[in-house]
């Protein structure tokens, strides 16, 4: 009854392709989350969802209904701007009202409503204040009130911990969380933050150029992605991303580029291709002696219990991740090793993620 | 927004404006044209225009205007600009108070301007000539006397309308950035220099478009004449504006006025389009380049 | 530093008194005795002061009137007017109007006929004004110069209010498109009250040109209320033409009492018409 389907959705502004053709799945009282760039089109994809704009062609339904032609109010969506976009003239009390009001709830009631969702998100004590008057975090907390306060069916959320300090952010992250699950209401929630976007959802939609990339849930997208853009965007520090020749030596199949070669195990493939190997760094390592490929570290970043050290072996790099302090420091010779079941590969000409057996 | 749904509530919202422009600007505009290409038996005719180009009282009206525009223009727009450079060079608690005082002729209607440079310019107890007197002028007769009229309704109009061109240039400096100034002071810039080749080229728009508005309200003016010497004495203070009153409502004649009204009308649209080359109206409406997610 | 302070306050000081000197001298004569105000050379700091200038008692195309007091049948005109006028040019027709402009029907060459329209001088349309007025059986009546009136009060409110209007953020706009609000209510209930700085600027201005305007009121009017509607201007014009030779005492005095109104609105206004004048956001 409150699932959203979004349909064959492209979205142009004139000549320009926002959205290409997304078709989209989301569950009743899921925490789905558009996650992407900027300029991938995930907020217009959202900002389509509650009517703000229009769609080219295609459909969205919510609830198994079609709201295509239906006005942001008939459609029953609550949304939280970037910036709260709080009624600047009204006070927090008359701010989480006037939806109530617009709809013809009477006072006595309107009151008691707005005081359940002020208690709810603890903002009882701001009722009498203007939004200038109280922190981000507050004004955060007002704007999620007056978006509940109405009982919608979908709740719609663009970046709203971007305007957050770092503190806050956690705090509020896991807040959000703990709401959305007691309140039980489908969300949608904007963000280019993949940190953000693997904590909160339960399923992510990854966006790239108006197009998706990739819908899983946080690990499968960590674990598998699917193509090289989402292997790349998922993950801090980023995937290791090489590009080289997987080339047959023998009867066996290996990476090769003019620095690095690695054998490539049980892969197959059709004939030569040009890929992109991808390899995270905790499935690197990294010591003075051994086997792996030889080349110098070239930095090395310190990060308390965890160590990343980059080396460089002719011109390709290659960050590792290690526990604890490394011995080694900038300028030293070092060999890299590469876990295998860790290696991933990404067709150059389709970006996609070719040659495993087993996924 | 939905589009359909965006027109019609546009529309809606701007149709007390649509109305009104309909009665009180098309309607007038078609009368004038009407008027300027009929004659008085309703026949069509370019006589109304054939007699601008014999009409002495015009081209003196023409030439006056001219006169009044370039010495008014000329003197208004420096010592506006001037007063205006000066309080911003000026730095301390006295700042508002001198603004203040310069912005009063803005707030005294152009009527009572003109009775107080009347009193002002009077020939026998005026303070004017009093105050001249060390130059050795004695009584003069600054509104009687047809070359002084002209130079007198300058005097009177610069400090009516210098205030103007200082609001306009004082708001240009005011915005320019304060960290320009620093590193032009790093950078071993004298204080000319730094007016030179910092301040004016920011307050480019400021300059052009006080300008723009002062030549227009210099075009404009119809008080101050009316007030101080009617047109005269003779015809020598005849400006364009007042002129156009004249021929319609002394002279009663429809059809010449609908014609001297629309070169009137000519003329000020050249300043007019000139304007608009300058003045962003995009960024007005917020129409800006680029809409993404 | 300081030195060059000092000599900016001289001079400063120079310009202030040259501006200030013609609403000095006029204040002065308004107080001064007819000898004093009849005498070369100019008396500058008078000896005696007197107020029976603003009572004296006037004869103005033989309907007798008195300043100050006699000026009030013309203020009550101006006043009914300029309220009028601004009430309907800024409410009813302005904000509206800037708000669709802005927000619905982004033209630029509409946003330009307005920019055009608030420079169009009134010589221009007297002429069409008076017929239309006449044809309508409104010269000598309050809605005659109302109605007139607002062909320049509404282009520049509406150029005014665009600005601001525009500075309106879009996103608190849909929020309340979210909320449930028809366009109209987010005009009237949101967008509008956010406008508040130009709404009193706009009022401000028009109200203040309203009531100092002289041709057109020459024109459609003859009669003071409560027979007709001349405004200020004009009783001033009318006291200035019988007047200019002799009662000059006289003459200060109605010029200062009928300039009281806009002056303190005048002052009361500067913070706001620094922003209303500069006509618009200028390209470099």
């Amino acid at each position: 009854m409150s699932e959203v389907v979004v349909e064959g959705v492209t979205k142009k502004y004139g000549k320009n392709v926002v959205l290409d053709n997304i078709s989209l799945k989301i569950d009743a009282k899921e925490y789905f989350v558009l996650l992407g760039p900027s300029g991938s089109g995930k907020t217009t994809l959202l900002r389509l969802v509650a009517g703000l704009e229009e769609i080219t062609s295609g459909a969205i339904y919510i609830g198994g209904k079609k709201v295509n032609d239906l006005l942001p109010k008939e459609r029953n969506v609550a949304m939280v701007f970037q910036n709260y976009a709080l009624y600047p003239h009204m006070n927090v009390f008359e701010n989480i009202a006037l939806p109530l009001r617009v709809r013809g709830m009477t006072k006595a009631d309107t009151a008691r409503k707005v005081k359940e969702v002020a208690e709810t998100l603890h903002i009882q004590a701001l009722l009498e204040k203007k939004p200038k008057q109280i922190s981000g975090g507050e004004q955060q907390r007002v704007a999620l009130a007056r978006a509940l306060v109405r009982d919608p069916t979908v709740f719609l959320l663009d970046e709203p911990l971007s305007n957050l300090d770092a503190k806050l952010r956690v705090e509020a992250r896991a807040f959000l969380k703990r709401l959305q699950k007691d309140v039980g209401i489908t969300t949608i929630f904007v963000t280019h933050d993949q940190a953000e976007a693997t904590t909160m959802a339960t399923r992510i939609a990854v966006l790239n150029k108006g197009k998706i990339a990739q819908v899983d849930d946080p690990y499968m997208l960590y674990a598998r992605p699917n193509d090289v853009f989402t292997a790349g965007f998922v993950g801090s520090p980023s995937m290791n991303l090489v590009h080289g020749v997987a080339q047959r030596l023998g009867d066996q199949w290996e990476f090769r580029n003019d620095d690095i070669s690695v054998g490539l195990g049980r892969v197959h493939f059709d004939k030569d291709t040009k890929v992109t190997l991808g390899v995270r760094p905790e499935q690197l390592t990294v010591s003075r002696v051994g086997s792996g490929l030889a080349g110098s570290v070239s930095n090395v970043e310190l990060l308390g219990s965890i160590s990343y050290v980059t080396v460089a072996v002719g011109k390709t790099s290659l960050t590792i991740q290690l526990t604890g302090r490394p011995d080694l420091e900038i300028g030293d010779e070092a060999r890299v090793g590469i876990r295998p079941e860790g290696v991933l590969l990404f067709d150059d000409d389709s970006g996609r993620r070719v040659g495993s057996q087993e996924n | 927004m939905h589009q359909g749904q965006t027109l019609k509530v546009g529309l809606v919202l701007a149709s007390p404006i649509i109305v009104y422009f309909a009665a009180f600007f098309l309607y007038p505009l078609l009368n004038l044209l009407q008027n300027a290409f009929t004659s008085t038996s309703g026949s069509f005719t370019l006589a109304n225009f054939q007699s601008m180009l014999s009409d002495p009282i015009l081209s003196v009206s023409l030439s006056n205007t001219a006169y009044y525009f370039v010495g008014s223009v000329a003197l208004e727009y420096s010592v506006g600009f001037v007063v205006a450079v000066i309080l911003y060079a000026y730095t301390g608690r006295l700042k508002s108070v001198f603004r203040t005082i310069i912005f009063l002729p803005l707030m005294v209607s152009p009527v009572v301007i003109g009775l107080m440079w009347l009193l002002i310019l009077n020939t026998n107890y005026g303070p004017l000539d009093y105050i001249l007197s060390p130059f050795g002028l004695g009584t003069v007769n600054w509104l009687g006397s047809q070359s002084l009229a002209m130079p007198s309704l300058i005097l009177a109009n610069t400090w009516e309308y210098s205030p103007f061109v200082f609001l306009i240039i004082y708001a240009g400096l005011q915005t320019v950035p304060p960290h320009l100034y620093e590193a032009a002071s790093v950078d071993g810039l004298s204080r000319f220099e730094t007016f030179r080749y910092i301040t004016l080229p920011s307050i480019r728009p400021s300059i052009v478009v006080a300008f723009l508005l002062n030549a227009i309200g210099v075009l404009k003016g119809f008080d101050l004449i009316y007030v101080l010497t009617n047109g005269g004495p003779g015809f020598s203070t005849y400006i364009l504006s007042f002129y156009t009153y004249v021929v319609g409502f002394s002279f009663f004649e429809t059809h010449y006025a609908a014609a001297i009204a629309l070169l009137f009308l000519a003329i000020i649209g050249t300043f007019v389009f000139a304007m608009l080359r300058f003045t962003s109206v995009e960024e007005y409406l917020g129409l800006r380049r680029g809409k993404g997610e | 530093m300081k030195g060059r302070n000092l000599l900016l306050i001289a001079i400063l000081a120079v310009i202030s008194l040259v501006y200030l000197f013609p609403i000095y001298w006029t204040v002065v004569t308004s107080l001064k005795t007819s000898t004093e105000v009849f005498t070369r050379p100019p008396v500058f700091f008078p000896s005696q002061i007197t107020l029976s200038n603003f009572f004296v008692s006037v004869d103005v195309f033989r309907a007798v009137s008195q300043t100050a007091v006699g000026s009030i049948p013309w203020m009550i005109d101006s006043t009914i007017i300029a309220v009028l006028a601004t009430l309907i040019s800024t409410f009813l027709i302005a904000a509206p109007a800037a708000y669709a402009l802005v927000r619905f029907i982004r033209n630029v060459w509409l946003a330009r006929l307005i920019l055009f329209m608030t420079m169009i001088p009134e010589a221009v349309f007297v002429v069409p004004f008076f017929i239309i007025d006449a044809k309508l059986g409104l010269l000598n009546t309050w809605w005659g110069l109302i109605l007139v009136y607002i062909s320049f009060s509404a282009p520049f409110s509406t150029w005014l209010l665009m600005g601001f209007f525009n500075d309106v953020p879009k996103s608190v706009e849909e929020a309340a498109q979210i909320d449930g609000l028809s366009p109209y209510q987010i005009f009237y209930r949101v967008s509008l009250r956010l406008v508040t700085p130009g709404i009193i600027a706009a009022v401000i201005l028009s109200f203040i040109s309203c009531w100092n305007e002289l041709l057109y009121a020459l024109v459609i009017t003859f009669s003071p209320f409560p027979s007709g509607s001349q405004t200020v201007p004009l009783f001033l014009t009318s006291f200035i033409i019988v007047e200019k030779s002799f009662n000059w005492g006289g003459l200060a005095a109605a010029g200062i009492f009928t300039m009281l109104p806009t002056m303190i609105m005048g002052i009361f206004a500067q913070r706001y018409l620094a922003r209303g004048l500069t006509l618009g956001s200028v390209k470099g």
